[in-house]
């Protein structure tokens, strides 16, 4: 058996890159993942950039056109309503609350988009798809998360009763 | 011979892509949380939010520096 050493194979760059045995292998796709990966968290600075500079024009009150949506005295205590505010992509609810007050949300919830109801009982909206409870009373800009994964309030539909009607003149978040 | 030395790399950067990994899943989180924070109306939390992410960005991209640096070496 002859002792002389193997003859040193230099393979060409490219070939380098496709290696046959498998731990080779392993280094050529770790070493491609970690540059894809690198790639991908450019992209994710640029996103969370581009977040940063849409929050400066999002509005926190928008006006549209106003909307009448039913009579001033159409709903009693506990009664509540469906409608479609601004568009008719964008369902709300508008609710009489136990105590008298006349408020309106987007039905929307603010975690998967499932359709939130108004429970009469505790006078709360409730969200059946995950379990999420929302307030349900007027003063602030969205009805505040009380339970359940949801992590934004519900949006607020500002409401104008005027000459014995409601109006929805705007979206407030 | 090269492929030796790869051989012997090979934990090194996979440790690397583990690191790199770590750092997109922290960006990722960081992405989603602004999101629903502008989406809450709360416009202040999305710019720390990309500072952070751009100083893992910078972290990522030494360590990609120093794979491309090994990668170098086990070439030669």
């Amino acid at each position: 058996m002859s002792d002389q050493p193997k003859p040193r194979v230099h393979l060409p760059r490219w070939r380098e890159d496709f290696p046959i045995q498998w731990e080779d292998d392993h280094y050529v796709t770790r070493r491609e993942l970690a540059k894809f990966l690198t790639l991908g968290s450019a992209l994710l600075v640029a996103a969370n950039g581009a977040i940063a500079l849409a929050g400066r024009t999002h509005g926190h009150a928008r006006s549209y056109a106003p909307k009448k949506i039913a009579s001033a005295d159409a709903l009693g205590p506990g009664e509540w309503m469906l409608f479609r505010y601004p568009t008719d992509a964008d369902p709300c609810i508008l609710v009489r609350t136990r105590a008298g007050a006349l408020v309106a949300f987007s039905q929307v919830c603010t975690h998967l988009s499932c359709a939130v109801v108004y429970r009469k009982t505790d006078d709360r909206l409730y969200c059946p798809c995950h379990e999420g409870l929302f307030e349900c009373t007027e003063g602030r800009s969205g009805a505040q998360v009380l339970e359940g994964p949801p992590e934004r309030p519900l949006p607020r539909i500002v409401l104008d009763v005027k000459d014995g009607a409601v109006f929805a003149t705007g979206v407030a978040t | 011979m090269s492929l030796q030395l790869r051989k012997q790399a090979t934990p090194v950067l996979t440790l690397v892509t583990v690191l790199v990994g770590v750092g997109v899943v922290i960006q990722l989180w960081l992405l989603s949380t602004s999101l629903e924070a502008v989406l809450a109306g709360d416009a202040s939390l999305p710019i720390p939010a990309t500072i952070v992410s751009a100083v893992v960005f910078l972290a990522n991209l030494g360590l990609l520096a120093y794979v491309l640096r090994v990668d170098r070496r086990v070439s030669r």
